[in-house]
C-alpha cells in the first residue's frame, strides 16, 4: 500500500545550506525497508544488480549532500535541463525542468558503496529556507530513476519506454509532498493567510480563527500572522519581483523558524507521516482552541473533517471575484496584444449547520471563460458546467470557491504605446501616450495607476513632464504615477502623455563571469568573436544591444523570459467595482440549502499582474495563441 | 570512544542539545552511543514529570531514534516502561498546563510507531502491542464525545497504522468498528471511516474469512488474533474465501461519505478503496459517477487520484480521456496555482498520453493527440513550463506522425498543422534565443526542444527504414535548413549549434543523426561562407567537421588554405595578434584533421595549406609550427601520426592502443634507460650504406694518424718534413709547426724560375682552379655526402625489448613497433672534422620477412606518405653522412643513436660503423662560376693536362704555390706517378668505366674508343679527340716516360718487354683520361690507355698516399 502520500522524511535547511529542522517517520520508512528487501529479493536474479540506498542519511549526511549538489549542479534548484556541465548520474542529465523541483542527492557514505541516490526530493524554496519531503514510493521508481539520469543516450525521449512522465504518473506521493512543502513553507515564513474577501463595512474579513473567535466569544487569541498579506497570498506568480531577476537562491531573513508551531502542524497533519489534512487554519483552531463538550455534531449528517467547527451567530455570504490582469501591450502590427485574466471567486459563508449553497455561474457561459477549476467542496456536476448551477458546501472562513482564467471583455484598462529610442549610447528619448478607462463605465472605478520603467543601467537623470501625475526616478527605474489613490477614476476616460528623456550613466561591462558560467560553460570568447565594430552595426540600438548582451545572465527556467534583455514599462493599477471578465454573481439568485435568507454580499477587485507595455521600438518577446 | 562519557541530559535544555547530536548524526551521535538503554529511561521519566516543558519533542525524539533508543537486549521493559507511560497519560485528567490533549495525541502516535518500528509484535511478546490497542480501543470507543473529538480521530489514526503495520490486526473486531464509524458524526469520523477501510482493504487482501457484521468478540479485552503470530501469516486465514455479501455493504456504506473526507484522506481512501472494488467486483462506473468530479478540483491530488482511478479502470473512464485531457491543459494554464503543480501537470498528461498511445482505443487515438495541440506555450508562463510545454508539443507531433505511419493513406489528420509549422510556432515563445547570447536560458530550451523533436521518435538503428523516413522527412529538412541559416545568419549561436551536434554525436543511437548534421553542414556551409575574420566564430563546428571521418575534408581544407590567405592578405601592425591567433586556430584544425583522418586522404590539401603557411604566414610561430606538422604528415604513417598528435584525448574510432599512450605525454618522469636493453642495439638497428663500397676489406685504419683533434698535428703526422702545402695562419692560436715554410710563400722565388711560355700556361691553369677549391681552415670545405639507410628489425626489436608481441592485439602497421626522435651521433677517427648529427623523427620497425607483402596491403596509409617511394622504402629512413674530409683517407665513421620507444624509454647506444672508402671522396673538379657550360669539357681537359705536368717529376712547378680560395692559404704540388696494368678486354673496360668514373672523364682520345664510349651515351660533355697524333703522342711520352720509371719493372719483369710494348702500341685503341678531385685539395689523375686485351692505367697524384688506395680501387674495380 505504498500508494497514498507518505512521507519518509523532511528537512528544512536555511541559507548557510545547515538543517534547520528535520522529521523522520520510522513507521513510513519501516514500510520502505521492507519493501527495499523484498526487491532486492526479488531482483536477486537479475543481471544487472543493484540495490537502492535504503538507509536514511542523518541531517549533517544530508546538509553535506545538499551542497554537493547545489555545486553540480550549479545552484540549489539546478539546471533543470541539460548542459554542458551536466554529469551522467544527475539530475540536470535526465534533461527536464521539473528536476529543478524533484531533486535526487547523493548521499556520501561510505559504507553504502554507490548506490546512494535519495530520490524523489520535493524541493520547495520559501523565504530564506529550503524545504526537502522524501515521500515513500516503491524502490523499483527509484531504480528506474537512475536508469532515467545515467542513461547514455541522449535524454528523455519521449515515447521511450521508460520516462520521467509516466514516472511522476505513477506516483502521487510525490504531488502530495508538493502539498507539504507548501504547507509546511507557509508555515514557516508565517505565510498563512487566508484568501480575502472584502465587505463593504470593514476592508477585509479574517480568516477561520476571526471568525471563530468572533462566534465563540474567545478573544485575545493572538495568531501568527506576521506578514500582512493585501492581496490574496495564494496567488504565487504575483510575488515576484517583475524585472528584478527572482534569484534561485534562497533569501536571507532573520525570522528564527517556530520549531514548536511546525512540531504541532507535522503531528497533527501527519502523525505518522501520511499527510491527512493540510489545512493550517484547521489545524491551528483545534491546536488553540480544542473542543468543548457544547460542540454538538450535527444530527444524521457526518461532519467533514475540513470543518471541524460549525458556525455559530448572525448568518451572512459573501464573495469577492478577485481578478489579475496580465497583458503584453505592443502597438505592432504583426503582433497583436494579448489580454488575459486569471481570477478568482473567494467566500466567506458565515453559515450555521453545514448547508449546501448554490447560484448559477453567469457571464461563465460565454465563451470568455477559458478554465475553471473548484474548491474541494464544490460539487461539480459531471456534464457541461457552464449551464448549471453551482453547489458547494463551504467550509469555515474565507476559501477560494472557483478559479478561472478568461480573456478580458472589455478593453485594455490602460491601452496605448510606449517608444523608446537611444539617441546615443547613453541617452534615450522615450515617449508614452496612453488613454485609461476607456470603454469603462461606472461602477468600474480605477483606483490607482502607476507606470514603472525599469532599466538595467544605471539612471543619471530624467527630463520631461507628463500629462498627469507624476514622476520619480530610482537608480534603476523611473515611475509615473499617473493615478495616486484617493482620487479613483471612474465613468470617464483620460488620456495621459509623458515625453522625455532619461539619460545613463556610462556602459559598465560587469563582466559577472561567475555569474554567467553558470550556464554558459567554458567559453573564451576572446576578442575574436566579437563582430567587427559599430560601424558594421545598422544603428545605435543594435550596437547598444550587442554590448549588453555581453553582460547578459542567464535567467532561472522560473522567469518567462530574461527580462533585463527588452526595454518596457509595467503598469500597476487597481479597479474595483466590477469584473472585467464578466464573471458574476447574482445575489439574488444565490440559494441555501436548507432554504434560509441571508444577506449575500459581491465584491469585485482587479488588480495588475503582469501588464507589460513592450518598447515599440524596440524587440519584444511573443507567443503564438494556438487556435484551439 | 576513549571520551569520557558525556553527562546525562536533565535540563530540558540539556535534551534540546541531545536531540539536535542525534539528527545530526556522526560523531555528535556516536558520543552518546554508551548510554543508549539508560537515555530513554531517563527520557521516559522525564515525560512524566509534572514540571517538564520539553515533554513533546522528547517524545519524538524517541519517536524518530527508537531504533537506536530502544536496544534489543533492553527493549522489553522499555516498552513495557513506555506503555505503562502512555496508559497514565492518556488516563491523566487535562489541566491546561501539563496534560493537555497535544501531549497525549503525541505519545499516541509516538508509541505506536515505536513499537511498529522496533516490531514489537516479533521481538518482544504481544503483549505490549496488545495492551497499545486495547488502550487506543478504550479511546476511539466513545464516538461523538465532545472535547477528546480530535484526540479520538488521533488514536483511530494510531489502530489505522497497527493494521497497516500488522494487517488483519483489528479484523476480528471488524463488527464494532464500523458501527462506531457509524454513529461518529463530528470532524474525527474521517479517521474511523478510513480505519475502517483499513480493515477491510486488509480483510480482502488477505482473504481472511470473517464476519464483519458480527460484534460478538467483545471490543475490549482486546485479544491478539491468531492469525499474526501463527506460522503462515500470509495463509488464506481462518475459513474459505470472502464474505462478499458483508464487504459489499460494508463498501456501499463507505462510498457513501467521500464528501466528508479532506483532499488527502481522499487520497488515502481512494487507494484503498480501488483495489477493494476490483475484488468485490464492483461496477467501476460506480466510481466514476461518484469521484470523476473531482478532476474538476483545483486540488492537485484529487486530480491526481483521479488520473490513478482512469489509469486502473481505463475501460470503466473511456470517453471521458477528453475531459481528462482538457482539465489537465488548464491545470497548466492556471496563474494561480504553483508552478511545480503545473509543470507536473504536463508530465501526468504525457504520461497519460503515452499510455493512451499504448493502450488506448484506436480510433479516438487521433483527436485526443490533437488536443495536446492546443496548448502553446503562453508569453508568460515560465521558461520551464514552455520548454516542458514545447516537450509536449513535440511528443504530439511525433504521435501524430506514429499514427500516421499506422494509417497510411489518412493524411486528413493533422493537416495544415504540419511539424514545421507547429515548430516554428513553439519556437517563437523563446524568439529571443536567436539574439540572445548563447548561454541565455531562452537558447537553451530552444535548442532542447529541437532535440526533442528530433530523436522523439524512438528510432532504432536496427531498422534503418525508420532513418531513412526521418532523413526524408520535412521536419529534417527544415531543421537543416534552418541550422544552417541561423549558422549563418547568428554567428553567436554557433557553440550552441556545435553542443547540440555533440549531444547527438555522443549518444549511440544518434551518433548518425549528429554525423549526417555535420555532412549536411560541411555541404551547405561552404559555398555561402564569406572570408573575413568573422569566420572566427565557425571554427567549433570546422573543429567537429575535421574531426569527422565520414566527411570528405577537400572542402574545409579549401575554406581554410582560402582563410589563410586572407590572413596573410590582411596582415598588418595592427592585425598581428589576429593573424597569430587565427593561424593557430587553424593549424588546430589541422591537428584535429591529422588526428582523425587518414593521411593519405588528406595529404593534398593539408600538405598545400601547411606549405602555404609555412612559406608565407606573417607569423613566426605559426609558420613554424605548420612545418613541424608538414614534417611530420611527410615522414609519419597515418597511424603513428595520429597517436603523436594526440594529446591524451581518446580517439574517436581509434581504438586505444599502445599507441594512443600519448608521445607526449609520456615525458620525462618516466624517461629510463635500461641498458640491458640497450646494449645490443647494433643487433637490431642497421645503419647501412646506400651504395655499397667497391673494396671491401679496409685497412686504412693503418695509416691513421693519432690524435684526430688537432688538425695541424693531423698533417703534419702525414706529411713529410717538406710540406707539400703552406699554411698561412692568421689565427696565431693555432700553432703550425711549418711557420718556414709559410714566409717562404710570402716572398715567393718567382723570378728565379725560368718560365716557359708552356709553363706559365700550366701555371695560369693551376692558380685558376687552386682559386676555386676552398680553404677548409677558414671556411666551409668541401662537404661528402654518403647516403645510408637507417632500418631495424620488428622482430628482433620486439624479442630484445622483450614485452608481449603487440601483435597480438593489432594487424598492419599498427602491429609494428616504432623509434621517435632518434638522433644519429656520429664521430670519426679518420680526418673527417666534425661530422653533423641526423634526426630523424620518426622510423617505423620492418615488418617480418613472412608478413611483408601482406602488410603492404594492409597499409596503404604508408605508401600515400612516402610518395613515390619504393615498398621497402617505407621501413627506411635515409641518413646523409656530411663531413669535411682534411684529408683524403678512407676511414670509419663510428654512429651512436639516441632514440624513444613508444613507451617513452630512451635507447641509446652504438651502430655498426660505416666504411669510408676511397671513392666515397671522388669529386669532379671544382669549375670557377665565370666558365660557361659549353666551355667546361675543354676546362677540364686544361685543368687536367696542367696537372699532368704539374704532377710529374720534372714539373716547373714545384715550387710554385697556388692561393686557395679565400686568398688566405696556398698548396703546392709535389706530384706523385704510378703505373697498372689492367688485364682485361677493352669493352668490359669502358663498361666499369663508364659505370662508376663516367662523371670524372675529361677527355677521350682514339677514334675506335671514341666511338665506343661516345655511342654508350653514359658519358658526355667531354672533349672527344678522334685523331690518332694525339694517342701517338701520349703513347710514345708514356713509354719513353715508362722507361725512366723504376715501376716500370713491375710489369714488364716477366714478359718480354717489347712484344707487350709493342703489344699495347699496336692494339692501342685510345686514350681514357680521368680527373678526380679529392678534397681537400688534391687530385688523382688517371690516364688509361686502352687497348683489345688489356689497359695500361698511368696514376698521378699530387697526394701520394692515395696510390695505395688507388691501386686497390682500381683492382676491385676491373679485376673483381
Amino acid at each position: 500500500m505504498a500508494g497514498d502520500c507518505s512521507i519518509r522524511a523532511l528537512w528544512i535547511l536555511n541559507n548557510l545550506d545547515a538543517v534547520v529542522f528535520s522529521r523522520r517517520f520510522p513507521a513510513v520508512e519501516k514500510r520502505w525497508r521492507a519493501a527495499c528487501q523484498s526487491e532486492n529479493e526479488s531482483s536477486e536474479n537479475d543481471s544487472v544488480k543493484y540495490t537502492v540506498f535504503s538507509s536514511l542519511p542523518s541531517d549533517s549526511e544530508l546538509a553535506a549532500a545538499f551542497s554537493d549538489r547545489k555545486t553540480r549542479e550549479g545552484s540549489v534548484r539546478g539546471f533543470g535541463i541539460r548542459v554542458s556541465q551536466s554529469k551522467e548520474g544527475s539530475d540536470s542529465w535526465v534533461d527536464d525542468p521539473i528536476t529543478r523541483h524533484i531533486a535526487g542527492f547523493y548521499i556520501n557514505r561510505e559504507e553504502e558503496g554507490e548506490d546512494n541516490l535519495l530520490w524523489p526530493l520535493a524541493l520547495h524554496i520559501k523565504g530564506p529556507y529550503c524545504i526537502l519531503i522524501l515521500p515513500l514510493v516503491e524502490p523499483r521508481h527509484v531504480k528506474a530513476y537512475t536508469r532515467l539520469c545515467k542513461r547514455s543516450d541522449c535524454g528523455n525521449a519521449v515515447m521511450a519506454d521508460e520516462n520521467l512522465s509516466s514516472l511522476l504518473l505513477d506516483l502521487p506521493s510525490i504531488t502530495g509532498a508538493f502539498m507539504v512543502a507548501h504547507a509546511i513553507g507557509d508555515i514557516i515564513t508565517g505565510d498563512v493567510a487566508d484568501p480575502e474577501v472584502i465587505v463593504s463595512q470593514s476592508p477585509s474579513v479574517g480568516g477561520l480563527l476571526d471568525s471563530l473567535t468572533g462566534s465563540i466569544g474567545i478573544t485575545g487569541i493572538s495568531r501568527a500572522k506576521p506578514v500582512a498579506a493585501p492581496v490574496a497570498s495564494s496567488v504565487p506568480s504575483g510575488a515576484a519581483a517583475i524585472g528584478a531577476l527572482a534569484s534561485d537562491i534562497p533569501k536571507s531573513g532573520s525570522r528564527l523558524l517556530d520549531k514548536d508551531a511546525l512540531r504541532s502542524f507535522i503531528s497533527s497533519s501527519m502523525p505518522f507521516g501520511t499527510p491527512l489534512d493540510l489545512s493550517y487554519s484547521n489545524i491551528f483552531s483545534i491546536k488553540a482552541n480544542g473542543f468543548s463538550s457544547l460542540d454538538i455534531p450535527p444530527q444524521d449528517l457526518k461532519q467533514p473533517a475540513w470543518k471541524p467547527y460549525l458556525y455559530k451567530g448572525k448568518q451572512r455570504l459573501l464573495f469577492t471575484i478577485h481578478e489579475t490582469l496580465h497583458a503584453a501591450m505592443y502597438d505592432r502590427d504583426e503582433i497583436a496584444d494579448s489580454l488575459s485574466v486569471s481570477g478568482q471567486i473567494n467566500c466567506r459563508a458565515e453559515l450555521e449547520g453545514l448547508p449546501d449553497v448554490s447560484f448559477p455561474l453567469t457571464g461563465v457561459g460565454t465563451s470568455k471563460i477559458e478554465t475553471l477549476s473548484f474548491h474541494p467542496c464544490a460539487q461539480v456536476p459531471e456534464r457541461n458546467v457552464y449551464k448549471q448551477a453551482l453547489v458547494f458546501s463551504p467550509p469555515l472562513g474565507n476559501f477560494v470557491l472557483m478559479r478561472y482564467q478568461a480573456t478580458c471583455s472589455l478593453g485594455p484598462p490602460v491601452k496605448g504605446f510606449y517608444q523608446l529610442s537611444m539617441v546615443s549610447e547613453d541617452e534615450g528619448a522615450f515617449l508614452f501616450k496612453l488613454r485609461l478607462m476607456e470603454g469603462y463605465k461606472s461602477p468600474l472605478t480605477m483606483e490607482f495607476c502607476n507606470l514603472t520603467m525599469p532599466f538595467p543601467r544605471r539612471i543619471l537623470s530624467l527630463d520631461g513632464t507628463p500629462s498627469i501625475g507624476t514622476v520619480s526616478n530610482a537608480e534603476h527605474s523611473v515611475e509615473w504615477k499617473i493615478i495616486t489613490s484617493g482620487r479613483g477614476l471612474s465613468g470617464k476616460s483620460i488620456e495621459a502623455t509623458f515625453p522625455g528623456t532619461v539619460r545613463f550613466a556610462p556602459w559598465q561591462s560587469q563582466r559577472s563571469t561567475s555569474f554567467r558560467s553558470v550556464l554558459e560553460g567554458t567559453t573564451d570568447d576572446d576578442s575574436d568573436n566579437e563582430p567587427e565594430n559599430a560601424n558594421n552595426m545598422v544603428n545605435i540600438e543594435e550596437f547598444l544591444v550587442e554590448k549588453m548582451n555581453k553582460d547578459l545572465p542567464p535567467v532561472d527556467l522560473e522567469e518567462p523570459f530574461n527580462w533585463l534583455a527588452y526595454n518596457y514599462a509595467k503598469a500597476s493599477f487597481k479597479i474595483v467595482g466590477a469584473s472585467i471578465s464578466g464573471v458574476s454573481i447574482d445575489p439574488k439568485s444565490v440559494s441555501i440549502y436548507p432554504t434560509i435568507k441571508v444577506p449575500v454580499e459581491l465584491s469585485s477587485q482587479v488588480t495588475s499582474g503582469d501588464y507589460i507595455l513592450w518598447n515599440t521600438l524596440g524587440k519584444c518577446p511573443s507567443a503564438v495563441n494556438a487556435e484551439v | 570512544m576513549a571520551e569520557k562519557p558525556p553527562p546525562k541530559p536533565v535540563s530540558p535544555r540539556d535534551w534540546e542539545s541531545l536531540t539536535e547530536d542525534f539528527r545530526h548524526g556522526g560523531a555528535r551521535r556516536e558520543k552518546w552511543s554508551c548510554l543508549y538503554p539508560s537515555l530513554a529511561e531517563l527520557a521516559l521519566s522525564s515525560i512524566l514529570k509534572k514540571e517538564f516543558p520539553f515533554k513533546i519533542p522528547l517524545v519524538i525524539f524517541l519517536d524518530e531514534f527508537s531504533h537506536l533508543l530502544f536496544p534489543s537486549n533492553s527493549i522489553s521493559s522499555l516498552l513495557d516502561r513506555l506503555i505503562e507511560d502512555l496508559r497514565t497519560t492518556v488516563q491523566s485528567p487535562i489541566d491546561g498546563a501539563h496534560v493537555n490533549y497535544a501531549l497525549k495525541e503525541q505519545m499516541m502516535v509516538s508509541t505506536t510507531s515505536i513499537l511498529i518500528s522496533t516490531n514489537s509484535v516479533e521481538t518482544v511478546e504481544v503483549r505490549c502491542t496488545a495492551a497499545l490497542v486495547e488502550l487506543l480501543l478504550a479511546v476511539i470507543n466513545r464516538p461523538n464525545h465532545g472535547p477528546d473529538r480530535h484526540a479520538r480521530a488521533i488514536a483511530c489514526e494510531c489502530l489505522r497504522e497497527l493494521e497497516k503495520a500488522y494487517p488483519c490486526l483489528l479484523s476480528g473486531i471488524a463488527g464494532h468498528l464500523w458501527s462506531l464509524c457509524q454513529s461518529e458524526r463530528t470532524h474525527a469520523s474521517q479517521s474511523y471511516i478510513l480505519l475502517l477501510t483499513t480493515v477491510i482493504y486488509s480483510i480482502v487482501s488477505r482473504k481472511l474469512s470473517i464476519s464483519i457484521l458480527n460484534a460478538a468478540v467483545p471490543l475490549i479485552p482486546f485479544n491478539f488474533p491468531q492469525w499474526i503470530l501463527g506460522p503462515e501469516k500470509e495463509g488464506s486465514g481462518i475459513g474459505i474465501g470472502l464474505n462478499y455479501k458483508e464487504l459489499r455493504r460494508a463498501m456501499a456504506f463507505l462510498l457513501e461519505w467521500p464528501r466528508v473526507l479532506t483532499p488527502c484522506g481522499m487520497m488515502v481512501f481512494m487507494r484503498m478503496i480501488m483495489p477493494l472494488a476490483v475484488a468485490l467486483d464492483l461496477q467501476p462506473s460506480m466510481l466514476k459517477v461518484q469521484f470523476f468530479g473531482m478532476i474538476n478540483s483545483f486540488h492537485p491530488v484529487l486530480c491526481h487520484v483521479v488520473l490513478i482511478m482512469y489509469s486502473q479502470f481505463s475501460e470503466a473512464f473511456n470517453e471521458k480521456e477528453k475531459e481528462i485531457v482538457r482539465r489537465l491543459l488548464f491545470v497548466s494554464l492556471e496563474m494561480q496555482q504553483y508552478l511545480v503543480f503545473r509543470l507536473l501537470s504536463v508530465h501526468w498528461l504525457m504520461g497519460f498520453l503515452n499510455r493512451f498511445m499504448e493502450h488506448g482505443v484506436e480510433m479516438e487515438k487521433k483527436s485526443i493527440i490533437k488536443m495536446g495541440f492546443m496548448f502553446y506555450p503562453h508569453l508568460f508562463d515560465p521558461l520551464s513550463l514552455k520548454a516542458i510545454k514545447l516537450d509536449l508539443l513535440a511528443f504530439c507531433s511525433i504521435c501524430m506522425d506514429a499514427l500516421k505511419a499506422q494509417s497510411g493513406s489518412d493524411m486528413i489528420v493533422g493537416e495544415g498543422k504540419s511539424v514545421v509549422k507547429l515548430f516554428q510556432d513553439g519556437l517563437i515563445s523563446v524568439s529571443a534565443f536567436k539574439w540572445l547570447p548563447h548561454w541565455s536560458t531562452e537558447t537553451t530550451v530552444a535548442f532542447r526542444t529541437l532535440h526533442k523533436l528530433l530523436i522523439g521518435s524512438p528510432h532504432s538503428e536496427a531498422d534503418p527504414s525508420a532513418t531513412n523516413k526521418l532523413m526524408e522527412s520535412a521536419f529534417y529538412s527544415h531543421l537543416k535548413g534552418m541550422l544552417i541559416d541561423m549558422i549563418l545568419e547568428f554567428q553567436r549561436l554557433v557553440p550552441v549549434i556545435v553542443a547540440f551536434v555533440d549531444r547527438l554525436l555522443g549518444c549511440q543511437k544518434h551518433h548518425w543523426l549528429g554525423e549526417r548534421l555535420l555532412q549536411t553542414m560541411d555541404e551547405n556551409l561552404h559555398p555561402r561562407v564569406v572570408i573575413d575574420y568573422r569566420i572566427v566564430s565557425y571554427f567549433l563546428i570546422f573543429d567537429r567537421i575535421a574531426e569527422n571521418q565520414t566527411i570528405p575534408p577537400r572542402k574545409l581544407l579549401g575554406l581554410l588554405t582560402k582563410f589563410m590567405a586572407f590572413l596573410v592578405e590582411k596582415h598588418g601592425p595592427d592585425t598581428c595578434g589576429k593573424s597569430w591567433s587565427h593561424g593557430t586556430k587553424v593549424l588546430g584544425i589541422c591537428r584535429t584533421m591529422l588526428t582523425h583522418h587518414q593521411s593519405s586522404r588528406l595529404f593534398l590539401g593539408i600538405s598545400r595549406l601547411l606549405a602555404f603557411t609555412c612559406l608565407y604566414f606573417p607569423d613566426l610561430e605559426v609558420r613554424d609550427h605548420a612545418r613541424s606538422y608538414l614534417r611530420m604528415l611527410i615522414c609519419v604513417p597515418g597511424l603513428k601520426l595520429r597517436g603523436m598528435l594526440n594529446l591524451g584525448e581518446q580517439l574517436l574510432g581509434v581504438s586505444p592502443s599502445s599507441h594512443s599512450e600519448s608521445f607526449f605525454s609520456m615525458q620525462s618522469p618516466q624517461q629510463y634507460q635500461d641498458p640491458k636493453k640497450s646494449r645490443n642495439i647494433s643487433l637490431y638497428i642497421h645503419l647501412e650504406r646506400m651504395i655499397p663500397l667497391l673494396v671491401k676489406q679496409s685497412w686504412s685504419l693503418s695509416l691513421l694518424p693519432l690524435g684526430i683533434g688537432n688538425k695541424s698535428k693531423s698533417f703534419g703526422g702525414i706529411r713529410d718534413s717538406e710540406a707539400s702545402i703552406d699554411e698561412r695562419e692568421l689565427d696565431a692560436s693555432i700553432p703550425l709547426r711549418i711557420t718556414s715554410g709559410d714566409e717562404r710563400v710570402d716572398k715567393p722565388w718567382v723570378p728565379l724560375y725560368v718560365m716557359d711560355s708552356k709553363v706559365s700556361e700550366i701555371l695560369e691553369v693551376l692558380r685558376r682552379h687552386f682559386s676555386c677549391i676552398p680553404d677548409f681552415r677558414h671556411m666551409a670545405g668541401i662537404r661528402i655526402k654518403i647516403p645510408c639507410n637507417l632500418r631495424f628489425d620488428s622482430e628482433s626489436f620486439n624479442h630484445v625489448r622483450g614485452g608481449e608481441s603487440p601483435k597480438s592485439r593489432l594487424h598492419g602497421v599498427e602491429a609494428l613497433p616504432a623509434l621517435y626522435a632518434t638522433v644519429l651521433k656520429f664521430s670519426s677517427p679518420a680526418p673527417y672534422g666534425s661530422i653533423q648529427s641526423c634526426h630523424i623523427p620518426f622510423l617505423l620497425g620492418q615488418p617480418p620477412m613472412s608478413d611483408y607483402i601482406h602488410d603492404e596491403t594492409a597499409s596503404l596509409d604508408i605508401d600515400a606518405t612516402y610518395v613515390g617511394s619504393g615498398e621497402e622504402e617505407a621501413y627506411k629512413a635515409p641518413v646523409a653522412i656530411e663531413f669535411e674530409p682534411r684529408e683524403p683517407t678512407p676511414g670509419l665513421v663510428d654512429v651512436f643513436i639516441e632514440t624513444y620507444v613508444e613507451d617513452g624509454q630512451i635507447i641509446c647506444g652504438k651502430l655498426q660503423s660505416i666504411k669510408v672508402g676511397i671513392e666515397d671522396l671522388f669529386l669532379k673538379a671544382i669549375t670557377p662560376p665565370d666558365i660557361p657550360e659549353d666551355a667546361l669539357p675543354d676546362y677540364y681537359l686544361d685543368v687536367f693536362n696542367a696537372l699532368w705536368d704539374a704532377c710529374s717529376s720534372t714539373s716547373n712547378t714545384g715550387r710554385e704555390a697556388f692561393i686557395l680560395k679565400g686568398g688566405k692559404g696556398a698548396a703546392a704540388i709535389n706530384g706523385t706517378r704510378s703505373v697498372k696494368l689492367l688485364d682485361i678486354p677493352a669493352d668490359a673496360l669502358v663498361h666499369a668505366t663508364e659505370h662508376y668514373l663516367a662523371p670524372f672523364i675529361v677527355s677521350v682520345t682514339g677514334e675506335h674508343l671514341v666511338d665506343m664510349v661516345k655511342y654508350g651515351g653514359i658519358v658526355r660533355d667531354i672533349v672527344w679527340k678522334e685523331e690518332a697524333f694525339g694517342l701517338l703522342l701520349d703513347a710514345n711520352t708514356s713509354a719513353s716516360e715508362l722507361n725512366r720509371m723504376p715501376l716500370q719493372l713491375t710489369f714488364t719483369e716477366n714478359e718480354d718487354e717489347r712484344g707487350s710494348e709493342l703489344a699495347i702500341g699496336k692494339r692501342s685503341m685510345g686514350c681514357i683520361d680521368i680527373l678526380i678531385f679529392l678534397p681537400p685539395m688534391f687530385h688523382i689523375l688517371l690516364q688509361m690507355q686502352v687497348s683489345d686485351v688489356s689497359t695500361l692505367v698511368q696514376i698521378r697524384t699530387d697526394h701520394w698516399p692515395c696510390l695505395a688506395y688507388i691501386d686497390e680501387y682500381l683492382e676491385a674495380l676491373f679485376l673483381t
